[in-house]
């Protein structure tokens, strides 16, 4: 018998006959448990959301919920009827009621159940939105419009919260508070919730799983940190944009070789019989800054990100590595210099493909 | 209620709403009568010169009168101009029928012109120095200066959301005013302005009462006395055929320029409020004169007048059962507009949930009632009542049910229902699109059923939109004519149908009264209403 919280089996999920992601597959373990969906725009993010909410339907596999079936080929539960709620990306609060009669409706659906409630005081509170609560939908930015939104879904203390790029029109300055504090709000009442996302720290910060849609396809779905540094593919790691694939050869069960950096060691994540040509991936932190290392490569752009620079490093084999330096760091180097790579060269996880 | 409930009802209403329609295009197949031979090659041609000198001229007129009208209230501001942004939206009390009588009554021999005259000047033979505003040019004033304000309203609304910044480009290309207004902003109204002189033109093609009273032959008017005095119903519909072919090509014009409309409304991203340029001196002055003439010739004009004439003759006032009218009026009024807003409502919302693209289609062409002349309406109606009683009442065994749409107030409201069905449709649809499909997404998924998302979201949203359609219903019932005059019960009166036969009488003393009646209870509506029509804010 199936014990999952959540399941999705081998659904298509569709926009009239267009299939956007096919033969999905993921489920939620426990009540509480918040996942996240990332991938680019367009690829059908929204689409799984409305279609877990019962706003479209299914016609291969299944969608079920503490074990009872939502959408099937023939069962389709109607909205109203799955206490599943969905904060939608665009303002969708009620334009004719003021924002605080739009929070409040959404408690009607728990009236008369025996369940913690969450403080409405605490909500506008944590969500800091207790200024506009006399203001109409037109009268707000589209940031506290969606504050609001979702203050209205959490407050209806649903079997399954969807959030739709919950935090997408938020001020960068205020979003990491505002996800604390989500995640503090999901945490304390248990609200399971699957996030859509396209920014991955937010994915990674909030979900206890990340799922990665690319391609019609959930590529992966893992833990954020296997996520990032365990990418299951090559469409994966370009997704993530994190670092570059460099041919390589495998020489040992722990080392490689490639002809820019010569020997590589490490823990491979996959083995591969020795002898194996594989494409290595260099993530911007496996390489080490040294001025004293005879590995010194051409510097063709130098990023600064705040706390790092990035650095971009030509190889005599033409190939661009890029390579993350503290900013604090003493020595900077311009461009057309030369930079050093500390050798031997050593990389915890060694992701091939 | 379940969704295909919605779908059924929605299909239900927009196919009732056809019957009509259909029937006088089925009619154009039937046989028609040698009067028709003997017509078509004498009168008709006369019915299609008329109407296109009358629909051409109209069109030139409304067109000079509303664009310039607005763009002095929309850029400017002089003395009184806040005052004549809704004042000029007022001539919509007075129809082109009452219009016509007052022309006629000012300036006829030993009327009103000739009255004054002779009290500030003493007795002379000034009839011949009066000039005479009768026939087709008498017909071109009166429809002119009551329907221009369907241009103003449209060309003010696109005026106004014309942003700053498209007239600031103006001003960095460096163009003169008078450049600027017929490089930028004209084009850019462009559609608006289109759409106005479409209703213009249905409105012109439709008129009965107005062209009738100076005795031109138009389709209209040609249809109505095929009927009324030749009993010739199938060349009535003939002719309806004809008219309604020609309706409908403005009616698709006036659509695709309505689509370009809305897209140009909603372009809020990078709108900047105007500011409107403030004029003094002899500018100034100009501008108001312009606007005064135009307020005092379509509305205070045959407001006077009228007033003038129920003064100068108060036994006609007594003689006129009012409180009879009003009652009778109202009762048109309230009956219609529940029913039109009801079953708006459930068509718009069964649209909306079922998302059909049959039912879509079909509400499009249900909603075209409002381009078909209400002579056509009424006599449309009566042909099919005809045919179904005698061809499936009858062979069901069943007794004529002609008496209880014919002469019927049921009847009469059922065929208002048809004519103004776009009204009230469009209304709560325009209504309707400016919430998201989101928004009723949202009251599901906080448990609401589709009837309570329809109870206690889309009516309490829709609630001033409802009340503003509810008003210009009201509008055109009581101005209505053609379909009451036909289809009324006996004895039955309204303030339109009382001014109209007393008018048909030659007396026209006594059709000021209920015309005065009219135009007040008019202005009322409208002044309720200029607040939702000219509202300033970007919504």
């Amino acid at each position: 018998m199936n014990n999952n919280f959540f399941e999705i089996n081998n659904v298509d999920f569709k926009v009239g006959n267009k299939v956007k992601v096919k033969n999905v597959s993921f489920s939620i373990q426990n009540e509480g448990d918040i996942i996240c969906l990332l991938g680019p725009s367009g690829i059908g993010k929204t689409t799984i959301l409305r279609t877990i909410a019962g706003l479209q339907n299914i016609d291969k596999g299944s969608i079920e919920l503490r074990g009872k079936t939502l959408s099937s080929k023939k069962i389709n539960i109607e909205p109203e009827n799955r206490n599943v709620s969905l904060a939608f990306q665009e303002n969708s609060l009620f334009p004719h009621y003021d924002v605080k009669k739009n929070i409040l409706l959404g408690t009607e659906r728990n009236k008369g159940k025996k369940k913690q409630s969450i403080n409405f005081e605490e909500l506008i509170d944590l969500l800091d939105i207790s200024q506009i609560l006399n203001k109409y939908p037109h009268e707000i930015s589209a940031g506290e419009a969606q504050r609001a939104s979702l203050a209205r879904s959490l407050i209806t203390q649903p079997d399954l919260l969807l959030l739709d790029e919950p935090l997408s029109n938020v001020d960068q300055s205020f979003k990491e508070e505002i996800q604390e504090k989500l995640k503090k709000i999901l945490n304390n009442f248990k609200i399971t919730t699957i996030i859509v996302t396209h920014d991955s720290y937010e994915a990674f910060y909030l979900g206890s799983k990340c799922g990665i849609i690319l391609n019609q396809e959930l590529k992966q779905f893992d833990d954020p940190y296997n996520v990032y540094h365990l990418p299951n593919s090559v469409d994966v790691v370009n997704f993530l944009n994190r670092g570059i694939l460099i041919p390589a050869e495998v020489t040992s069960p722990k080392s490689l070789e490639n002809i820019d950096l010569g020997t590589i060691t490490g823990n491979f994540i996959k083995p591969f019989p020795i002898g194996s040509k594989v494409k290595l991936l260099i993530q911007p932190e496996d390489l080490h800054h040294d001025d004293a290392s005879n590995l010194k490569f051409e510097v063709i752009d130098r990023k600064f990100r705040g706390t790092n620079f990035i650095y971009t490093l030509k190889t005599p084999t033409n190939t661009l590595i890029p390579v993350f330096v503290h900013s604090h760091h003493i020595h900077q180097h311009e461009v057309d210099e030369k930079f050093g790579i500390k050798r031997p060269i050593h990389i915890d996880h060694i992701v091939c493909f | 209620m379940k969704l295909n409930t919605w779908f059924f009802l929605s299909f239900l209403i927009s196919s009732i709403v056809l019957i009509p329609i259909i029937t006088v295009f089925s009619s154009f197949f039937e046989n028609t009568s040698n009067y028709y031979e003997i017509l078509k090659n004498t009168f008709l041609i006369e019915y299609i010169v008329n109407s296109f000198i009358l629909l051409t001229s109209v069109l030139i007129f409304t067109f000079l009168i509303g664009t310039c009208a607005a763009y002095l209230v929309s850029f400017y501001k002089f003395p009184g101009s806040d005052f004549f942004k809704w004042a000029l939206i007022l001539s919509f009390a007075v129809p082109p029928y009452i219009y016509a009588y007052s022309l006629t009554a000012f300036f006829e021999n030993y009327g009103t012109a000739f009255t004054i005259l002779k009290n500030l000047f003493g007795n002379g033979d000034y009839n011949k120095n009066i000039p005479k505003f009768d026939g087709m040019f008498g017909a071109i004033l009166s429809i002119s200066f009551s329907l221009y304000a369907y241009v103003y309203i449209l060309a003010r609304a696109s005026f106004l959301y014309q942003s700053q910044n498209l007239i600031d480009l103006g001003k960095n290309l460096g163009f003169s005013k008078f450049k600027s207004f017929y490089k930028i902003i004209l084009p850019a109204a462009r559609p608006a302005i289109v759409a106005g002189l479409s209703l213009v033109a249905m409105e012109t093609l439709a008129e009965f009462g107005a062209v009738d009273f100076f005795s031109i032959n138009t389709l209209t008017t040609g249809i109505y006395n095929s009927w009324i005095y030749f009993d010739d119903l199938a060349f009535a519909n003939r002719i309806s055929f004809f008219l309604l072919m020609f309706i409908f090509s403005l009616f698709i014009l006036e659509n695709l320029s309505r689509r370009k409309a809305k897209y140009h409304f909603n372009s809020k991203g990078g709108f900047k409020q105007k500011e409107k340029r403030k004029l003094f001196g002899f500018e100034a002055f100009l501008a108001f004169i312009f606007c005064f003439l135009i307020f005092f010739i379509s509305f205070l004009f045959p407001l006077t007048q009228m007033m003038y004439w129920t003064i100068k003759f108060p036994e006609n006032l007594f003689d006129l059962q009012i409180s009879n009218l009003v009652l009778n009026t109202l009762y048109l009024v309230i009956l219609s507009s529940l029913i039109l807003i009801i079953f708006s409502l459930i068509s718009n919302y069964g649209n909306r949930v079922s998302k059909n693209k049959t039912l879509n289609f079909l509400s499009t062409l249900s909603i075209s009632g409002y381009a078909i002349p209400g002579v056509i309406l009424a006599i449309a109606f009566i042909t099919f009542i005809a045919w179904f009683d005698n061809s499936i009442i009858k062979l069901l065994g069943f007794a004529s049910i002609k008496k209880i749409f014919i002469g019927s107030i049921f009847g009469l409201v059922l065929v208002y229902f048809v004519r103004f069905y776009s009204l009230a449709f469009n209304g709560i649809k325009s209504g309707y699109e400016k919430m998201n499909i989101s928004v009723d997404e949202s009251a599901y998924l906080l448990g609401y059923s589709k009837r309570k998302t329809f109870m206690n979201i889309h009516i309490p949203f829709l609630r001033n939109s409802l009340l503003f359609i509810i008003i210009l219903i009201s509008l055109e019932i009581i101005r209505e004519l053609p379909i009451t005059l036909i289809l009324r019960p006996f004895n039955f009166e309204t303030f339109a149908t009382t001014a109209y036969i007393s008018a048909s009488e030659d007396l026209l003393e006594a059709a000021a009264v209920p015309s005065l009646f009219l135009i007040l209870i008019a202005s009322l509506f409208i002044m309720i209403t200029s607040k939702y029509i000219l509202r300033e804010k970007y919504e």
